[in-house]
């Protein structure tokens, strides 16, 4: 086997292990997010499909699986096509850069591969604000091809939150970027390591407990922004059932609407990624090292950090969930004046302080 | 703006009462909801379900074809045709009786209306049916209701008429009416 051979081979079985943890997530969360609104407003979620309705993503996939795909008349059916696939690839290939478990490499046949990460690229920052703004292309194609009303409308209001919001998160990011001084996502995660005071939402120095590069601010801006470009409650405005029916998938039914679907649920998981991975330290424990290492098991430290990973993600896709049964739908005057008026002046005046923090208290 | 209001704003003091509001119900989670084909609630006493013709304990319809239900009816569910029973003049009973249940609003007026109380409300709700002519219902289908949700049959009491009783041709083995 080709050394080139070998390298396809391992990418494309990370590829695969990467895309099914994802893909399980989704399902995993179309579930949590029925069952936990549902405990949320007193009542019991589904129930029938297997026990306590635990299957039921699993019938919903066979169900828009086997669903007649419906075309409107009028609309441009390349598009109409494209758009849904556009959505989902952009928000799986957002992971490839996210580090779900310890910079540590493995051996194969001669290759150094590293486990966790898909590809450690020293601009994954960049790549996934990138990829989130391509990510809007999908919805406004799908909104526009559809030659409905109601989902142009849709289409056009998420571009213009969007790119409001994504400024936003462009801007929050940058006070991290100043205090590790790198923009890959592993080495920003590394920069946390060894305890909790030591994440940037607290952000002491490397040798001190005192919060004097903190970035709670760029935090609550970054959550709040994640959650308006995921189109989520209470920013879902492109799908406001009240108003524009469906929004931008008005047309959409059978497996293109499963996709749109999907990718929401995906954008999700990879928000709450990128969030664990800036702000909450990523696979650092909120202690020094971990357990594992304590007790003498050095080779298995690596669950440990995947554990707590899964734990910070998990967090904020329930809260993403909690969210949605609390608030109502906002305005989208107040949604715009919230963006530009709130946000980013928070924003920019955390970039402000962070760049004087840090530069008369480097870190070490 | 306050002082006091301007903390609220910056904080998110109304979001995190709201949040603390959801968590609340999730964790004190007391579903108000019923799985329902699986579990049913309780029905009410005087609940007013599926309308049904009775008949005494020998077996005969009480229903005297007197059309005071047809009459009572506000949505002119019910029909009757009226008959004397063939051999004795002085007696009637409904020869067709249909029930169009479609329209019915159960409202119970014809249950009240009834003299001898030849009409019942059962407890029966899960009548749901493909074609709606089904819910059109004739007299067998309505006594058949009555025999499966009254087991418990009302005792014939004929009596004496008080005016043969006075004029002493009465039946010998007819008891006198109360007084």
């Amino acid at each position: 086997m080709t050394e080139l051979g070998l390298r396809l081979a391992v990418s494309f079985v990370q590829i695969l292990a990467e895309m099914s943890i994802v893909m399980f997530t989704v399902a995993v969360m179309t579930l949590a997010e029925r069952k936990v609104l549902g405990w949320m407003q007193d009542r019991m979620g589904p129930m029938e499909v297997g026990p306590y309705g635990i299957l039921q993503p699993l019938a919903d996939g066979v169900k828009l699986f086997f669903k007649e795909d419906i075309v409107p008349a009028g609309a441009n059916k390349a598009m109409f096509a494209l758009a849904p696939m556009l959505t989902m690839v952009v928000s799986m290939i957002g992971f490839a850069v996210i580090p779900f478990g310890p910079d540590m490499t493995l051996d194969i046949g001669g290759l150094t591969i590293k486990p966790f990460v898909v590809a450690d690229i020293n601009i994954g920052i960049l790549y996934i604000l990138a990829i989130a703004s391509i990510g809007a292309y999908g919805i406004i194609l799908g909104g526009w091809s559809s030659n409905s009303k109601y989902s142009l409308l849709g289409g056009l209001r998420s571009a213009a939150q969007v790119i409001s919001y994504e400024l936003n998160v462009g801007l929050a990011i940058v006070g991290v970027l100043l205090l590790s001084g790198s923009l890959s996502l592993v080495e920003i995660t590394e920069a946390q390591a060894g305890g909790f005071w030591h994440w940037f939402v607290w952000g002491a120095r490397p040798d001190g407990f005192f919060p004097i590069h903190t970035q709670v601010f760029a935090f609550v801006v970054f959550v709040i922004a994640g959650v308006a470009e995921t189109n989520r409650i209470p920013f879902d405005l492109p799908e406001a059932e009240s108003e524009l029916v469906a929004g931008f998938f008005t047309e959409y039914s059978g497996m293109k609407f499963a996709f749109f679907v999907s990718a929401e649920y995906a954008s999700m998981v990879l928000v709450s990624c990128v969030a664990a991975a800036l702000f909450l330290g990523g696979w650092n424990a909120p202690y020094p090292g971990t357990i594992f290492e304590y007790i003498g098991f050095q080779q298995l430290a690596w669950i440990e950090h995947i554990v707590w990973f899964a734990a910070k993600v998990y967090f904020f896709l329930f809260m993403f969930i909690w969210l949605r049964a609390t608030l109502p739908r906002l305005r989208y005057d107040q949604l715009m004046r919230f963006g530009w008026k709130v946000l980013l002046p928070i924003a920019l005046a955390n970039i402000i302080i962070t760049a004087l923090t840090v530069y008369f208290f480097p870190r070490g | 703006m306050t002082f006091k209001a301007w903390i609220r704003t910056i904080t998110f003091y109304e979001l995190v009462v709201g949040m603390k509001a959801t968590m609340s119900h999730l964790l004190h989670y007391k579903p108000i909801t019923m799985q329902y084909p699986h579990e049913k609630r309780a029905l009410p006493d005087n609940y007013r379900g599926m309308l049904s013709l009775l008949r005494y304990d020998d077996g005969t319809e009480k229903c005297v074809g007197c059309d005071l239900c047809e009459a009572a009816c506000p949505s002119r569910v019910i029909r009757v045709v009226s008959a004397e029973v063939p051999g004795e003049p002085t007696k009637r009973y409904s020869k067709e009786y249909y029930m169009d249940m479609t329209r019915c609003l159960f409202c119970g007026l014809c249950v009240d209306a009834c003299p001898v109380d030849a009409l019942g409300m059962t407890r029966e709700y899960e009548w749901s049916v493909y074609d709606k002519r089904q819910l059109h219902l004739n007299k067998e289908q309505l006594l058949a209701i009555g025999d499966r949700s009254f087991p418990v049959r009302e005792k014939q009491l004929e009596l004496q008429h008080p005016n043969v009783a006075f004029f002493n041709v009465a039946f010998k083995h007819l008891p006198q009416k109360p007084d």
